[in-house]
């Protein structure tokens, strides 16, 4: 008797191994999995009939069918993660794209380069304790020119190409230094003269701004960007001013840069410097520069003017020459942009031309 | 001023090459443009006198000639018209290489043997162009080498001189610096006083002696109508930049730029009776000598004769009283006219002269006597006569010699930053001037009467730096007082608005401040802030808006093949208000093309819309953090679509509307002018709209939300803003976001009537929103769009 019930567990055993086996879709296996395992299903029925085994072999008997439906169920697990996994290889296999087609969405546009440069040169000297100062563009003569040490018909005015505006009352102000005439701003150094007129030292600011000269060919345009440095307390000498300078060049342009001051002239200053970079063209590892085209062959390159307050410039604003000193300086944006990154033709800043400007961001 | 290195050395000797000699300037603050080379020497190239000429046989152009080197005679053939006997020439013999790089070759010309060549001054580098051969003074020594005789082996430097420098626009004034700063030897002119053989003078009237505290003059007679220039002052005249004229007006330019003073020579037959200085009269003329007349403006210093004035002082001389071929006696004139009389008048006068650049800058006061003396000399030596004693007219209050500047080594010290020693100190202040007395680190130094930009103690500080040389002054970095750098958080900075339209793909664009009146006018009605002097007429005004400067930049982009532009600018514009202005500091954007780019997967990009750009104002401006950042409203402008245009409202914590500013689109007129279509334009002012609220933390409802969707028809009159807002009032807190998903017309919708979809998301801080309460509040608001707004329930 448990012979046959013995070998008829083998046979169904061996019929749902050829099945599971032949299967193909999950659907299949859940099919045998009722048809075996179910409560009308085979194995199940092979317990219903322990009843007929005497009692003592009822025990191995069901040993031996629980061991067969655990090997079936087993063989169908094993058999459904086969399954599944041909299945979502299938659709991983439908959804692959390509990923080298274009993205979608908006794009990003980007900053003027102008604007790229004066953000820098503002955060570099921001870093280093200076605020941000602002004045007005159309200036009076006062502010632009007198206060700064550069009295009418100095022979100076004519280095500035001054525009001058037109007012009410109608007459035309162009004779320089007339009372109340207005003009566009030659340079930021105004912002000076403000500054220093409502605030008292320690002063160390910069003021970033459009100013404009009444010139126009391929070195110039009729509008650019200058920011004025000053920085007036007890004890500042032009060794500070070589310092602070030095910091900001080596910092703007990320190079170990020399600098070279020369003397020079600006009405508001005493002494006086041109500041000179070691070309950044053509340096060496040691910013030793070996002579190239953009500086003329000289190694150096012409960056900014910068100079000493002039006693005169602290007379007109009430401030004690005696007991303080600063320094100041000005430098040209658009310039500094061209050596940063490359640019060699000034008027490109002012067109606007998007293939240009798409070349920032 | 370009300056000849060979006459240089003359005045002053120092080891140093012409580089090296630039390379001081320019150290010292005097900028040195460039260092030419005028020839170098040229061997093989001798004087030689031409001894005889002949008509070549078969050439009509050339003549054969013979000419003696003092070696030996040679046999060369010329083309130049001006070739004759007698004349003294530079010849190019057998193996010179000449300047241009033309070798010279045994040859025949025509058949006939020529064993050189005479050479013109371009073909020894000295000029552009030449007409003909160089001719040699009479005296030149036959058989000399050329470069010698020329003095070919000479630099131009060419110095660009600040305009505190006066006293560096001479020879004289350079070999001084170059003594300065190089501790060279010093051989100035030894100038003495030329006895007169003439009694001859004319009186000299001094009128105005404080605009000219100083006037000499003298006559010399009988001048040598015939006489030429030498050579050797053509040449360095043109080496200076000077063209040769004649013998008298070659000279008072050599003196000039030899010693710094510029001079005038007049024709003593064309003047009247005396010379005068005095202020000009009103409305009075004269003729100048480049023929252009000027009328003088009453507060002119001339010179003048009895009757009219003969020049125009320090600037330029007349043409009535000016030599000529047929002159005998002339007027030396070396005035001293200080820079207060001469500042300004070459600018009124549009006569920008030599004289006048140096008068400007100023001019030593102490150098008429020796200059009429050293042009005296060079008028006898060259055009003979005889001089007549000096006339001078002198007020010594006005050549008083200036007062003394104390320098303190303390404040040299503090003010360089640097430790220095006093003897050196002392040594620098001698060099620059001869009275110098110090004491226990305090100097008393006298200015020399040449040097006008010292006047203070800086003054002295920046000689003593720039002769010890700035590269010797070390750098420090100084102490920085701490300071409030933070920006305040009551406003957004410019910085993240750009980065904000960056982040949406716009351009930053930088358009000119001025622009064109023309142009202004379509955009503004305001009368706008004018140039007195504009460069051009399209750069005549001040904007009053960005937007004429961007729709230039989007027109340049639009006719370069860029269909989708998106520029934006922050800058400021420009106000009148009486006799005031105003700056106000504007965003401002014009957007054209496409709202998206032509991408795949998209069906095709949507025109672009008011709403396109909307969105981006609104984005921007929420950076602000204001609840509810713009209010748009219907709005008119002159350059905008009258239908589609709104202005820019803030409403501020007091509860005041304030405009901000526009957008719209762009007028279809003013679209057709500028060639493009369906432009967006908006501009902002960004004093008020980058007002800024601080975060206001309120308690996060842990409850759930309930969202709800209600779509009615309302009048296609209505704005929709208006019903949105009254929701808002009638549901109060419960109602946590209203969105507007769809606005539909068409079929379904009668017409005159619109739908709109919302969103309603409805959530209380303190309880669960339950379905009751919700269909409670969504009762609430559709009987408010029914009696408020006559809205029905769409279906």
């Amino acid at each position: 008797m448990t012979d046959s019930l013995d070998s008829n567990l083998q046979n169904i055993l061996q019929q749902a191994k050829d099945a599971i086996a032949a299967s193909e879709k999950p659907a299949q296996l859940e099919e045998l999995r009722v048809n075996y395992l179910g409560k009308k299903g085979e194995l199940t029925n092979q317990l219903k009939q322990i009843g007929s085994l005497p009692h003592e072999e009822r025990p191995k008997f069901g040993d031996k069918v629980n061991a067969v439906k655990q090997e079936v169920a087993q063989l169908l697990n094993h058999k459904k993660a086969e399954l599944d996994a041909i299945v979502l290889a299938a659709a991983l296999a439908a959804e692959k794209i390509d990923v080298t087609l274009p993205g979608r969405g908006i794009s990003t546009g980007g900053i003027h380069p102008v604007s790229r440069t004066m953000q820098r040169i503002e955060d570099i000297f921001v870093a280093m304790g200076f605020g941000i100062a602002t004045g007005p563009e159309i200036e009076d003569d006062f502010h632009n020119f007198e206060a700064l040490n550069i009295p009418p018909e100095h022979p100076a005015r004519a280095m500035h190409d001054t525009f001058y505006v037109k007012t009410e009352s109608g007459d035309v102000a162009i004779e320089d230094g007339s009372e109340g005439s207005h003009l566009l701003r030659t340079h930021t150094s105004p912002v000076q003269a403000r500054y220093m007129l409502s605030e008292k030292p320690p002063i160390n600011i910069i003021a970033p701004g459009r100013v404009y000269r009444c010139d126009s060919d391929v070195t110039h345009t009729p509008m650019f960007h200058q920011v004025e440095g000053l920085m007036v307390d007890e004890g500042i000498s032009f060794a500070d001013l070589k310092g602070v300078l030095t910091h900001f060049l080596q910092q703007f342009f990320e190079t170990d840069l020399k600098i070279r001051l020369r003397p020079s002239y600006f009405p508001f200053t005493e002494p006086s410097a041109e500041v000179d970079i070691s070309c950044v063209f053509c340096g060496d590892d040691h910013g030793e520069p070996q002579g190239c085209r953009i500086c003329k062959h000289t190694g150096w390159i012409e960056v900014l003017g910068s100079g000493m307050v002039h006693p005169e410039v602290f007379k007109h604003v009430g401030i004690d020459s005696e007991k303080y000193t600063g320094f100041a300086f000005g430098l040209g944006v658009e310039r500094l942009t061209m050596l940063r990154y490359g640019v060699t033709d000034l008027r490109l800043f002012f067109d606007n031309d998007l293939t240009f400007l798409e070349q920032f961001k | 001023m370009i300056i000849s290195e060979q006459w240089l050395r003359d005045w002053v000797r120092v080891d140093l090459s012409a580089q090296e000699i630039a390379d001081h300037l320019t150290n010292a603050g005097l900028e040195v443009d460039g260092v030419e080379v005028v020839a170098g020497p040229i061997d093989k190239l001798v004087i030689g006198k031409v001894l005889t000429v002949e008509k070549h046989p078969d050439a009509d152009r050339l003549n054969c000639t013979t000419v003696d080197i003092g070696t030996e005679v040679l046999n060369i053939v010329c083309g130049a018209a001006n070739v004759r006997q007698d004349l003294m020439v530079a010849v190019a013999t057998v193996g010179a290489k000449l300047p241009n790089g033309l070798k010279i070759k045994k040859a025949k010309v025509r058949g006939i043997e020529s064993m050189g060549m005479l050479c013109s001054a371009s073909e020894l580098g000295l000029e552009e162009s030449s007409a003909g051969l160089i001719e040699l003074d009479a005296d030149a020594e036959i058989g000399q080498r050329v470069d010698e005789y020329l003095a070919l082996d000479d630099h131009l430097i060419d110095i660009d001189l600040t305009p505190n420098r006066g006293d560096c626009l001479s020879v004289q004034g350079i070999a001084r610096e170059m003594k300065v700063l190089a501790d060279g030897s010093y051989h100035p002119l030894d100038i003495q006083p030329i006895e007169s053989t003439t009694d001859d003078t004319i009186e000299v009237k001094l009128d105005d002696s404080t605009n000219c505290p100083r006037y000499l003059g003298r006559v010399i007679k009988d001048i040598n109508q015939n006489a030429t220039t030498p050579l050797w002052m053509q040449e360095r005249l043109r080496r200076s930049g000077v063209r040769p004229i004649s013998p008298v007006v070659d000279i008072t330019n050599y003196v000039m730029i030899e010693l710094g003073q510029p001079m005038h020579a007049f024709d003593l037959a064309k003047l009247n009776e005396k010379i005068v200085i005095r202020q000009s009269k009103v409305g009075e003329k004269i003729t100048l000598l480049d023929e252009t007349e000027a009328t003088l403006d009453g507060e002119t210093l001339v010179i003048a004769d009895s009757k009219a004035p003969v020049a125009i002082a320090g600037v330029m001389g007349g043409l009535d009283s000016s030599i000529d071929d047929s002159t005998t006696d002339i007027v030396l004139e070396a005035a001293h006219f200080t820079r207060k009389s001469a500042s300004g008048k070459a600018r009124r006068y549009g006569l920008h002269t030599d004289s006048s650049f140096r008068f400007e800058r100023g001019v030593d006061p102490q150098l008429p006597p020796q200059a009429i003396e050293r042009a005296t000399e060079l008028v006898l030596e060259i055009c003979g006569g005889s001089a007549g004693p000096v006339v001078e007219q002198t007020n010594q209050n006005g050549l008083n010699s200036k007062p003394a500047v104390e320098i303190r080594l303390s404040r040299l010290v503090s003010l360089l930053g640097m430790p220095l020693d006093e003897s050196e100190v002392g040594d620098i202040l001698n060099r620059i001037a001869d009275s110098v007395v110090g004491d226990n680190g305090v100097w008393q130094f006298i200015p020399p009467s040449y040097r006008f930009d010292i006047e203070r103690e800086a003054d002295l500080v920046e000689e003593v730096a720039r002769v010890k040389g700035y590269d010797n002054i070390p750098t420090a970095l100084p102490r920085i007082a701490p300071r409030s750098i933070a920006a305040s958080e009551d406003r957004i900075s410019a910085r993240q608005v750009r980065q904000a339209f960056v982040a949406r793909d716009y351009r930053e664009a930088i358009t000119y401040s001025f622009i064109d009146p023309s142009v202004h006018q379509r955009f503004s009605d305001e009368a706008p802030v004018e140039l007195a002097n504009p460069l051009a007429d399209n750069m005549a005004v001040m904007r009053t808006s960005l937007l004429p400067g961007l729709m230039g930049a989007l027109q340049f982009n639009a006719n370069r093949q860029h269909d989708r532009i998106r520029f934006f600018e922050i800058g400021a514009s420009y106000h009148k208000d009486g006799d005031a202005f105003i700056e106000q500091q504007k965003l401002a954007g014009v957007v054209t093309g496409s709202a998206q780019t032509t991408q795949w997967g998209i069906a095709k990009p949507q025109k672009l819309d008011f709403f396109d750009i909307k969105a981006d104002l609104e984005a921007v401006l929420a950076l602000t953090g204001h609840k509810n950042p713009i209010i748009f409203n219907e709005f008119e402008h002159i350059a905008l679509h009258p239908g589609q245009c709104s202005s820019l409202v803030r409403q501020e914590s007091n509860g005041n509307l304030v405009t901000i500013g526009y957008l719209g689109r762009l007028h279809p007129s003013i679209e057709k002018q500028y060639g493009v279509d369906n432009v967006y334009a908006f501009e902002i002012n960004l004093d008020v709209a980058l007002d800024a609220q601080l975060p206001a933390f309120e308690a996060v409802s842990r409850f759930p939300s309930i969202k709800r969707d209600l779509s009615v028809l309302i009048s296609e009159e209505l704005a929709v803003a208006n019903v949105l807002d009254s929701l808002r009032d009638e549901l109060g807190d419960a109602l946590i976001k209203v969105e507007l998903f769809d606005v539909y017309r068409g079929q379904g919708v009668a017409d005159g009537l619109k739908s709109i979809s919302l969103s309603l998301v409805l959530q209380h801080s303190d309880r669960t929103m339950t379905d009751e309460d919700a269909t409670s509040l969504m009762g609430d608001a559709l009987s408010l769009l029914e009696t408020k707004w006559s809205a029905t329930l769409r279906s």
